[in-house]
């Protein structure tokens, strides 16, 4: 059965991306262009695995991550961010309140998108760096 | 100065899920290195530049340092045997000597 995967972006480049990463992967990629419709897709489906924007209108990631996390304690939410304090405020909050979520680094690649997927879903990745130079 | 592994866990810290997975990359470690190893946990959320440094695409990610060549695992790390693999942790004498300050 394939896995259902929702990404929840105000950026419609960000959600294209990760359709085609996933197109072909056994993943039936769900899309939202903000929290609000986010959250409501989350409701009346049954998702596997979710990302999340934090910068959006209407509902920002932060407050839907805590909405997804009132409805569903298990389903593993990756927030897609760049990693830069200023960003993470109302990450820190939910943090200390004992939510339960990941980090994604953004910008995020085809082949990243994939590989995390693997992961989250699937087990483990594993990965050898080039060396620089 | 002894010989050991150095690894590098990047986690959201303090959440239940982090705390799990700390104990468990924890418990391999010890089962697997013994005493040969040094672990060093980053919240990323307190250290993002590092995060940045050392290129993390994704929370949990559990990167091996020393003995090189440096090798990364993200995702389930609780399983023990694709840890094993993933980051080609080998008894010390397998190894290229390492040393960690």
């Amino acid at each position: 059965m394939n896995r259902k995967v929702l990404v929840i972006d105000d950026e419609q480049s960000v959600r294209n991306a990760f359709m085609l990463a996933l197109e072909d992967t056994g993943s039936d990629v769900d899309t939202a262009e903000n929290g609000s419709t986010g959250l409501e897709k989350f409701r009346n489906g049954s998702y596997d695995l979710v990302f999340l924007d934090l910068k959006m209108p209407v509902m920002d990631g932060a407050t839907a991550l805590r909405r997804i996390r009132e409805l569903d304690q298990s389903v593993p939410v990756y927030i897609v961010t760049a990693f830069h304090q200023e960003y993470f405020a109302e990450l820190k909050e939910a943090q200390r309140d004992g939510i339960n979520f990941e980090l994604l680094h953004k910008p995020v690649s085809g082949d990243d998108i994939r590989l995390v997927v693997e992961a989250a879903l699937g087990g483990t990745a594993a990965r050898e760096d080039k060396v620089d130079g | 100065m002894d010989k050991k592994y150095l690894l590098k866990l990047y986690i959201v810290g303090g959440t239940s899920h982090s705390e799990r997975v700390v104990a468990e990359v924890r418990k391999i470690c010890e089962e697997e290195l013994d005493h040969h190893y040094v672990l060093e946990v980053i919240d990323v959320l307190e250290h993002p530049a590092l995060a940045e440094d050392e290129r993390i695409i994704a929370t949990p990610t559990l990167i091996k340092v020393l003995p090189e060549p440096l090798r990364r695992v993200f995702g389930d790390l609780s399983d023990r045997e694709a840890v094993v693999l993933g980051l080609d942790l080998r008894p010390l004498g397998d190894t290229p000597d390492t040393d960690v300050p």
